[in-house]
C-alpha cells in the first residue's frame, strides 16, 4: 500500500534500521561461512558506516524551512523490505541469493529517496546516492562470490 | 510507524541560573504542558523583579573580566557549547517537540539552525575586527575598534523555544557582553538545557544568566538601568508598544522582531507540484505558528484571459486543498506526523475564532480544520487540522490580521502590480514569496516588495545564521537585526581613535 507524504524522519529511521539489520545479517553470514569472513565482515562494517553517513548528513543539513515533512510522496516502505532471516539449514549459495535480493531492494530504496529529496539541501540526496553506489558495488562482489560457487 | 521515546520522564520544577548557581525562584509556579498529550512535563517559576535584579547584578559583576577575555577564549567556550549541543542533538530536538508540539523533523531543523548561530559566532576573532587608515593627516592615523557594552536582556518567544534566543546569545557573548535570558514560560525547558550546557562549556559565573518568568521579568528588564539592550521576538503590539517604547524611554538598544502576515504569490508559469509542496511547509509547518509562515496565497493571472485565469485559480486551489487535506496531524514524536498541535488550548481557540470570522465575512471555507482528525489516541485539546479559505480579500479579518495557526487564505490578483499592492496594503512586512519560472517577474518582485525576507520559489524565507533575519514595517522595530554581522554590530560600540605621536 502506498504511504503518502512520508516525513524525512521516517525515511532516515527506515534507513537506519535497514543498515543495522544489514550489518547484523552480514555479521551472521561471516560467522557461518568463514571462508569469506573478511569480505562479509567488511559488508557489515560498511553498513554501519552507511548509517553514520546518512544520519550525520541529515542532522547537519535538516532545516525546518524546507519541505522535510512533505517530500517523500508515493513510496511504500514495505516494497524495500527483504527477508533477512537465515535459516539453520541454509546453504551458502541460498544465503548469497538472499543477500543479492537485500542489496537490490536497498539500492532501489536509496535511489528512490534520492530522487524525491532533490528539493532538500543537496547533501541529503547525495548521501543517499553514495550509499546506493556502495550497495551496488557490494552486490557485484556478492555476485562474484556466487559465481565462484556455480 | 515509529513513535520516538520521550526524553522527559517526570516533571521537574525548573530553576533560575544566576551568577553560576541554579537557584529556586520565590515566584509562583505554573505548569508546562505537552500540548499533544496534555501531560505536565515541568513546572516553571514566574520570577520576581528582585530576581531579575539579582541576575543583572551578577551579569554586571562578571562583565569586566569577561570583556577582557581574549576573543579566542570566548570563542572556545562557544566551540565547547557547540560540541555539547551536537552530542545532545537528539535529546534537545525531542524536548522541543514535547514542550512546543512541533514535529521531530521541525525540531531537528530548529536545533540545527540554533547550532549554526553558535558556529558563526565562533568566528568572532575575525568578525569583531575594526578597521584603520594611516595618514588621515600628516603623521596621524585613525582606526575603529569594536567594544562590548555590558549586559543584554534576551526575551524568547514560545514558537521557537530553542533557536530564537540563539539568534542573539552567541553573538552577545562572543563580543564580550553578558546576558540575562528569559525564555517563554510556555516552553522554557530548551533554554534551561542550553544554560546547563553553557555551564558545562565553562562560561564563567554571571556571564550567562537565565530567569524564568513572564511580564514581571520583561518589565524588570526594560526598567533596569543595568541592562543596555534588549532582544525580543514576539507579537507586534508587544514589540511596538512595550519593548520598543520601553527601550526608547530607558535609552536601551533594541532588536524587536514582531508579527507577520506573509503573502505567497503563484504566477501562471510556476511549477505547481513543487509550489504546492513548498506551500504545505510554509502554511502548515510548525502548525502555522511562525513569523515566516505563509498566510495569504495569491493566485496571479498576469498574462491570462478571464477564462484561462479562472481555470488556473481552480487548478491551484484544487491542488492546495487536496494536499492540505492529506496532512497527517498528531504527536510530533510520531515519525509519520507532518503537523503537530497548537501550543495550547487558548491558541487553538483563537485560531478557531478567526475561522468563524472568515465564514461570517463571506470567505468560502474549502477545508475546515476544526473537524479534527488526528493520528493516534490523543486528546484533541490543542489540535486543529489544516484549514483553507478561498475568495478571501485583503480587507477581510482573516486576510489582514495575523492568525498564527494553520489557516490558508486563497486570494486572487489579476496581475503582479495588483498582487504587490495587496502586500503593501497590509501593515506587516516580514516575508513574501513568489513562485514563478520568470526571472523578470522574480526581479520585479524582489525589487519592489517592502518586506524584509523575500522568497523566490521558497516558501519559508528563513535566513541562514550568517545573514540577518530581516523584517520591515510592523514586523520589525529597531535598526540592526539578529544573526551574523548585524548582530555583531548590535552588540558592540564602534569607538574611533585618532592617533598622533609627537
Amino acid at each position: 500500500m502506498e504511504e503518502p507524504n512520508l516525513t524525512t524522519s521516517a525515511i532516515i529511521g527506515f534507513s537506519v534500521k535497514l543498515e543495522d539489520d544489514s550489518s547484523q545479517f552480514y555479521e551472521e553470514l561471516a560467522k557461518r561461512y568463514v571462508d569469506d569472513i573478511e569480505t562479509l565482515r567488511s559488508f557489515s562494517k560498511e553498513s554501519l558506516n552507511n548509517r553514520i553517513l546518512v544520519t550525520r548528513t541529515y542532522q547537519e543539513t535538516i532545516t525546518d524551512a524546507l519541505e522535510a515533512c512533505f517530500s517523500f510522496k508515493g513510496l511504500s516502505l514495505s516494497n524495500y523490505l527483504a527477508d533477512m532471516a537465515l535459516k539453520d539449514d541454509m546453504t551458502y549459495y541460498s544465503a548469497l541469493k538472499l543477500a543479492i535480493e537485500l542489496e537490490e531492494k536497498a539500492i532501489k530504496f536509496y535511489l528512490d529517496v534520492a530522487d524525491r529529496s532533490k528539493s532538500l539541501l543537496a547533501t541529503i540526496p547525495n548521501a543517499f546516492r553514495k550509499v546506493a553506489e556502495r550497495r551496488n558495488k557490494r552486490k557485484l562482489k556478492i555476485e562474484s562470490l556466487l559465481g565462484r560457487l556455480e | 510507524m515509529v513513535i520516538l521515546e520521550e526524553p522527559i520522564k517526570e516533571a521537574q520544577t525548573l530553576k533560575n541560573y544566576i551568577g553560576g548557581e541554579w537557584v529556586e525562584s520565590k515566584g509562583k509556579i505554573v505548569e508546562v504542558v505537552n500540548p499533544a498529550t496534555c501531560k505536565v512535563i515541568a513546572q516553571v517559576p514566574i520570577s520576581t523583579k528582585e530576581e531579575i535584579d539579582e541576575a543583572v547584578q551578577a551579569a554586571k559583576a562578571a562583565f569586566p573580566e569577561w570583556r577582557r577575555a581574549p576573543p579566542l577564549s570566548r570563542a572556545r567556550c562557544l566551540f565547547r557549547l557547540k560540541e555539547l549541543m551536537e552530542k545532545n542533538f537528539e535529546e534537545l530536538s525531542r524536548i522541543q517537540t514535547m514542550e512546543h508540539g512541533k514535529t521531530i523533523d521541525e525540531s531537528r531543523g530548529e536545533t540545527r539552525r540554533g547550532i549554526e548561530n553558535v558556529e558563526v559566532a565562533t568566528g568572532i576573532p575575525s568578525l569583531m575586527m575594526g578597521y584603520n587608515l594611516e595618514d588621515i593627516a600628516t603623521g596621524i592615523d585613525e582606526y575603529v575598534i569594536r567594544q562590548p557594552l555590558g549586559v543584554f536582556g534576551i526575551i524568547g518567544p514560545f514558537n521557537f523555544p530553542f533557536m530564537v534566543p540563539l539568534w542573539f546569545i552567541p553573538y552577545a557573548l562572543a563580543t564580550g557582553n553578558c546576558i540575562v535570558v528569559k525564555p517563554s514560560s510556555e516552553d522554557p525547558i530548551s533554554q534551561v538545557k542550553i544554560a546547563e550546557m553553557a555551564e558545562e562549556a565553562g562560561f564563567p559565573p554571571g556571564v550567562w544568566n537565565l530567569v524564568n518568568g513572564g511580564r514581571t521579568v520583561v518589565s524588570g528588564m526594560l526598567d533596569h538601568p543595568g541592562i543596555v539592550g534588549i532582544c525580543f521576538v514576539g507579537s507586534t503590539p508587544v514589540a511596538k508598544g512595550v519593548i520598543y517604547r520601553g527601550c526608547g524611554e530607558t535609552g536601551k538598544r533594541v532588536i524587536a522582531q514582531a508579527g507577520a502576515k506573509n503573502f505567497l504569490l503563484v504566477m501562471p508559469d510556476a511549477d505547481l507540484e513543487k509550489t504546492i509542496a513548498a506551500c504545505m511547509t510554509s502554511f502548515y509547518g510548525n502548525a502555522g505558528q511562525r513569523c515566516l509562515s505563509g498566510a495569504n496565497l495569491v493566485v496571479v493571472g498576469e498574462g491570462l484571459n478571464e477564462y484561462e485565469y479562472n481555470a488556473f485559480c481552480r487548478k491551484v486551489s484544487g491542488a492546495f486543498v487536496d494536499e492540505a487535506s492529506k496532512v497527517r496531524v498528531g504527536y510530533g514524536l510520531d515519525e509519520s506526523v507532518q503537523m503537530g498541535p497548537l501550543r495550547d488550548k487558548s491558541k487553538k481557540e483563537r485560531v478557531a475564532e478567526f475561522i468563524d470570522k472568515g465564514i461570517e465575512e463571506g470567505a468560502e471555507l474549502r477545508l475546515d480544520g476544526r473537524k479534527t482528525k488526528i493520528v493516534g489516541d490523543l486528546p484533541h485539546t490543542c489540535f486543529l487540522n489544516p484549514t483553507v479559505f478561498e475568495g478571501v480579500t485583503p480587507e477581510m479579518t482573516i486576510g489582514k490580521e495575523e492568525i498564527f495557526g494553520p489557516v490558508a487564505s486563497i486570494m486572487r490578483a489579476r496581475n503582479l502590480d495588483e498582487a504587490i499592492e495587496m502586500i503593501h496594503s497590509n501593515p506587516f512586512g516580514n516575508a513574501a514569496s513568489i513562485f514563478t519560472s520568470s526571472g523578470k517577474w522574480a526581479r520585479e518582485f524582489q525589487y519592489r516588495v517592502q518586506c524584509g525576507n523575500i522568497g523566490i520559489n521558497v516558501g519559508i524565507v528563513a535566513p541562514m545564521a550568517f545573514f540577518p533575519f530581516s523584517g520591515m514595517r510592523d514586523s520589525f522595530f529597531g535598526i540592526l537585526h539578529g544573526q551574523g554581522a548585524e548582530a555583531i554590530r548590535f552588540f558592540t560600540e564602534s569607538k574611533v581613535v585618532i592617533q598622533r605621536w609627537f
